[in-house]
């Protein structure tokens, strides 16, 4: 009696720490980012505290103001620069999403109720190309966008955004669509309802879990894009916070208080998805990565 | 089916509806595909005049290129160590997922987050970490007695590979997570009541009962930890930049084509790296699918 009670105590303290070791790993860098970006420069010499002795937010008010100093001396504003990037970043993700989303949605409907020809041949060869890198198509395609003056325009990222991310997108609306009961449809268009009305106002609606995990991965996947925008996006017109980041460090001295603090404002848009959408993050991720 | 089937105002809308998908695909994933094939077989150099066909010339440069070899170790590092680390820790957040009843979700939330970050951001957080006069790393690990005074991390090549692996295993892990995880749902419980009621203890149900029906979704979780490893590029940039130490070989796709300009050279490397990468994952699929036949 005794030992199967202390066998399940220290199953459970087991149970627990593990649970521990899982949230250190996961937020324990994120949480010091944050502890980073909210400590004094010179403080940031020191030893390493839990939380800040003088908290300040200093360094984001450098990432907003006019003006700021840096080591006693006035130094040009980086807000220009950031606020740019802040807004390309939200511009070419959220333009990629819609895209995508809106095209996976239609096309995949196509791909699962419509008959065409040669209708399985064209949902498997664009699905194959999930197992083809971006960089491996990157070369011609930076030749290409330039023969087309899409270099460094909104319309060009978007485009090799959707064409990275439609793939994935499809097959999911498609495994959406494909547990749907058909009936559902029937019903409608013996109404007299036309196969756009039924797909818009019947099967969207129903089929809106799948919209938004589509949504969602498309979204972090774009606003986490490194190297394509650090081909296609040489300067500010579209240059993202992804690739503007990394320029703090060479620019200047490396001030690390400022790049947390901008690397802060970056995770605000994945950490919100996280905290209210995270049941379809998670079926997107188990759809998108098991069937 | 028969032509005749196919009726006009569905074909009509499917075109409508399909179309987008195949100009889209077609003109920014298969036309540049095709391209890089083929001209990885001519010189293609803004630097020089013509493209003339040159057959493997540039294939068989990349063989004897130390730069290249350099970066195929690196890469071969990086897969190894982030297909062991995401899939042992993985598996052990998976169990461990799969085991707590209350507060699940927010557990999930929690490990999938660094997955949802951005590489270059997370890159950027763990630089600060291994800073090596100010970093944490140090001082835990001083704080610890473990070393005796700060350690320039990535001044020794094997550390800075792992480190680098490690940011990259610190994001990949959750994928890893969520597909063991989603396998270790679908296993009835019965199962494991079955095997209990046999005799079996806990490690014998884990080898028994839990392993084989988890080797579908172990054979995806491996082929998809190679392919992110063997593609990896964002972490080690920012990390180390081009430093040939921890260069991977999309790092020297990038260096060869957009900024020694060497196009069909970077092409004739991206290809490989394309292969290579298809091959590893194969070789996973196909040997576990083959070994579960037997159970």
């Amino acid at each position: 009696m005794m030992t199967r009670l202390v066998s399940s105590l220290l199953g459970r303290l087991g149970l627990l720490l593990a649970v521990a070791l899982l949230l250190v790993w996961s937020l324990g860098p994120v949480y010091w980012s944050f502890v980073t970006s909210i400590t004094p420069p010179l403080d940031l010499f020191g030893d390493p505290s839990f939380w800040p002795k003088h908290p300040t937010l200093q360094h984001y008010a450098k990432l907003f103001g006019a003006t700021s100093l840096s080591q006693g001396n006035a130094v040009q504003s980086v807000w220009p620069q950031f606020s740019a990037a802040l807004l390309n970043s939200i511009i070419t993700a959220t333009g990629a999403t819609i895209v995508t989303v809106v095209v996976a949605a239609a096309g995949a409907y196509a791909f699962v109720r419509l008959r065409f020809p040669g209708r399985d041949i064209c949902f498997y060869l664009v699905v194959a190309t999930l197992a083809i890198p971006a960089y491996t198509v990157m070369i011609p395609l930076y030749r290409l966008m330039i023969s087309l003056h899409l270099i460094d325009t909104y319309a060009g990222i978007v485009l090799i955004y959707v064409s990275a991310f439609l793939p994935l997108a499809l097959w999911l609306m498609r495994s959406v669509y494909q547990a749907m009961p058909i009936s559902l449809e029937e019903a409608a268009w013996l109404d007299g309802a036309g196969r756009v009305y039924t797909l818009v106002f019947i099967v969207l609606p129903l089929a809106a879990p799948g919209l938004i995990a589509s949504a969602i991965l498309t979204f972090l996947n774009a606003w986490g894009q490194f190297m394509v925008p650090l081909v296609f996006s040489p300067t500010l017109a579209t240059k993202p916070l992804t690739v503007l980041l990394p320029e703090f460090v060479t620019r200047n001295y490396v001030d690390y208080g400022l790049m947390n603090a901008a690397g802060i404002f970056a995770i605000v848009p994945p950490v919100l998805i996280v905290l209210f959408l995270n049941r379809y993050l998670v079926s997107g991720l188990m759809a998108g990565a098991t069937k | 089916m028969t032509r005749s089937t196919f009726k006009a105002d569905e074909m009509a809308l499917a075109a409508v509806f399909v179309v987008p998908i195949l100009v889209i695909m077609g003109g920014l994933v298969f036309y540049p595909l095709a391209v890089s094939t083929v001209d990885s077989f001519y010189r293609v150099d803004p630097m020089r005049p013509d493209t003339p066909f040159v057959g493997f010339a540039n294939y068989a440069r990349l063989l004897t290129d130390s730069s290249v070899q350099a970066s195929w170790f690196n890469t071969l590092s990086y897969v190894a160590f982030a297909v062991v680390l995401e899939t042992v820790g993985g598996l052990g957040a998976a169990l461990l997922l799969n085991r707590i009843r209350h507060g699940r979700r927010w557990l999930l939330a929690v490990t999938v987050l660094p997955w949802c970050l951005p590489p270059v951001v997370n890159a950027i957080v763990w630089m600060w970490i291994f800073n090596p006069s100010y970093g944490l790393l140090n001082k835990v690990l001083i704080g610890l007695g473990l070393i005796a005074h700060n350690k320039v991390w990535f001044n020794d090549q094997a550390t800075a590979l792992f480190l680098i692996s490690l940011v990259h295993v610190w994001r990949m892990m959750p994928l890893t997570a969520v597909i063991l995880l989603a396998a270790l749902q679908s296993i009835p419980g019965d199962l494991y009541e079955a095997a209990r009621l046999d005799g079996a203890g806990p490690v014998k149900c884990f080898r028994l009962v839990t392993l084989p029906l988890i080797a579908g979704g172990l054979a995806i979780a491996l082929s998809q930890s190679t392919v992110f490893a063997f593609n990896l590029f964002d972490e080690a940039w920012i990390l180390a930049g081009s430093s040939l130490d921890t260069r991977s070989v999309i790092i020297q796709v990038y260096l060869t084509a957009f900024q020694s300009m060497r196009l069909s050279s970077g092409m004739a490397l991206s290809i490989l790296a394309m292969i290579g990468s298809l091959v590893v994952s194969l070789i996973y699929v196909l040997k576990v699918y083959r070994e579960t036949r037997f159970d």
